[in-house]
């Protein structure tokens, strides 16, 4: 019996959901964080959806949203121009990170001692969240907004991306190693560690390099002009979405298109696969969240298989 | 002449769910207490011979939120069939006859909504877009 891909979607904010991230696999299982411009970032259980809260206290859009990685605490990027750290367990703020401009990008290290941070000023920074009062370090050099900043190669380095450029900089030296230079906007990038491969997106490339040296390893072009894309945690398939509101999921080794998902009522900001690779969420400007089946017609999370 | 189909063509049938995402509850920010084993909040130790101050402090804070609740429903009650102005983002100021609120108070209904482009005989504001509201009862 042939199944069809039902998306459930979550509901709740009320703007243009721009950012989102899920966290490690914890014992509580995982959990994604939303960035929305209407400021008011939630947190969700990861494998159903479900509003666990919200966090509140940011006075403008928030553009990026990250957890660590047991999801014990969350970061975001606003454009009141502060990065904000939360208790993902209460809700509570922790820290507020003033900057000269509005912020984009955050990350955790994989210890979640230190943010990066990065944004409209140009600059990358690197506050130590066990010194919240002491000064961050900053990285200068793109001549461009920030629009992500990725902590790399077990936090010895850091990959950032600005209008046309991705910059790949050492951590200890806090110089620029290598950068690799586009002729299209940038739109998304996903590091993933198994493997050190950077995802990029650009115009309607969907682009795999390696995070050490940058150098290509293969690229695929979609339909239209992709926002984000993610690769599956197994590496066999990739996901993307983009401008004409259909989600893409591709053959990682072969390239063949395999799928593709209408529903989303406005552009897909944001796409990233679940750390189990179960499922993939998707951001849109309409508003919502989607998550969509991996494989389709597997009991998992709220779907329920049902055999004839 | 036609050839006729060779057989039924399978529809694929939809994954079916248990149940949709829960969304927000529309009444606070979420993160209950007892998820990802929160501790229990401590007892506040009662000394002998002190009042047991603590707790009518919690009361009567509780009976403070109650009375401006109590107020705010009846204002809106109030404001049943009266114009009433609302600002919105953006400069942006419509005037309405209020005809109702939702539980969450998170829409209001209205009639004849005038707006910069035009009347709309029924409406729903969204109360997240409302920066502020006014009327004479």
């Amino acid at each position: 019996m042939a199944m069809r891909q039902t998306p459930l979607t979550c509901s709740g904010h009320t703007r243009p959901v721009v950012d989102l991230a899920f966290s490690g696999i914890t014992p509580y299982g995982y959990f994604l964080i939303s960035a929305c411009k209407d400021g008011k970032p939630m947190l969700r259980q990861g494998d159903t959806g479900d509003w666990i809260g919200t966090f509140l206290g940011h006075k403008g859009a928030v553009w990026g949203a990250t957890l660590n990685k047991d999801a014990t605490k969350a970061a975001t990027a606003a454009a009141d121009f502060t990065a904000k750290v939360w208790d993902a367990v209460s809700g509570d703020e922790l820290m507020t990170l003033a900057h000269k401009h509005i912020v984009k990008t955050v990350d955790f290290t994989q210890d979640s001692n230190y943010l990066l941070t990065g944004g409209q000023d140009k600059l990358l920074r690197i506050y130590d969240l066990n010194k919240p009062e002491a000064e961050p370090k900053e990285i200068s050099g793109h001549t461009s907004g920030i629009k992500k900043a990725l902590w790399c190669s077990e936090d010895k380095q850091i990959l950032s991306a600005d209008d046309k450029t991705v910059r790949l900089w050492d951590h200890a030296t806090m110089t620029e190693v290598k950068s690799l230079n586009f002729n299209m906007s940038v739109s998304s990038m996903e590091y993933i560690p198994e493997g050190e491969i950077l995802v990029i997106t650009y115009g309607r490339s969907i682009a795999f390099h390696s995070a050490v040296s940058l150098d290509p390893i293969k690229s695929f072009e979609a339909p239209a002009t992709i926002n984000s894309a993610s690769l599956h945690p197994e590496k066999e398939f990739l996901v993307a979405g983009g401008e004409d509101f259909k989600l893409y999921k591709y053959d990682y080794n072969s390239g063949e298109e395999l799928e593709s998902y209408k529903g989303h009522f406005g552009p897909i900001h944001c796409v990233r696969f679940s750390p189990d690779g179960e499922l993939y969420a998707s951001g849109s400007e309409d508003g919502t969240l989607r998550l969509w089946q991996t494989v389709v017609g597997k009991t998992y999370g709220l779907w329920k298989c049902v055999l004839p | 002449m036609q050839t006729p189909p060779t057989g039924p063509v399978p529809v694929p049938v939809p994954v079916p769910v248990l149940r949709l995402p829960r969304g927000p509850d529309g009444l606070s920010r979420g993160f209950a207490p007892d998820a990802r084993g929160a501790l229990p909040k401590p007892q506040v130790p009662q000394s002998p011979g002190s009042p047991v101050a603590p707790e009518s402090l919690e009361s009567r804070e509780q009976q403070a939120r109650a009375t401006l609740r109590e107020r705010y429903l009846r204002s809106l009650l109030a404001m049943v069939g009266h114009q009433v102005s609302f600002t919105l983002h953006e400069g942006v100021h419509v005037t309405a006859r209020f005809g109702a609120t939702d539980l969450d108070v998170a829409n209001f209904y209205v009639l004849q909504l005038q707006t910069p482009i035009g009347v709309q005989a029924e409406a729903l504001l969204r109360c997240s877009d409302i920066i502020a509201y006014t009327f004479k009862p």
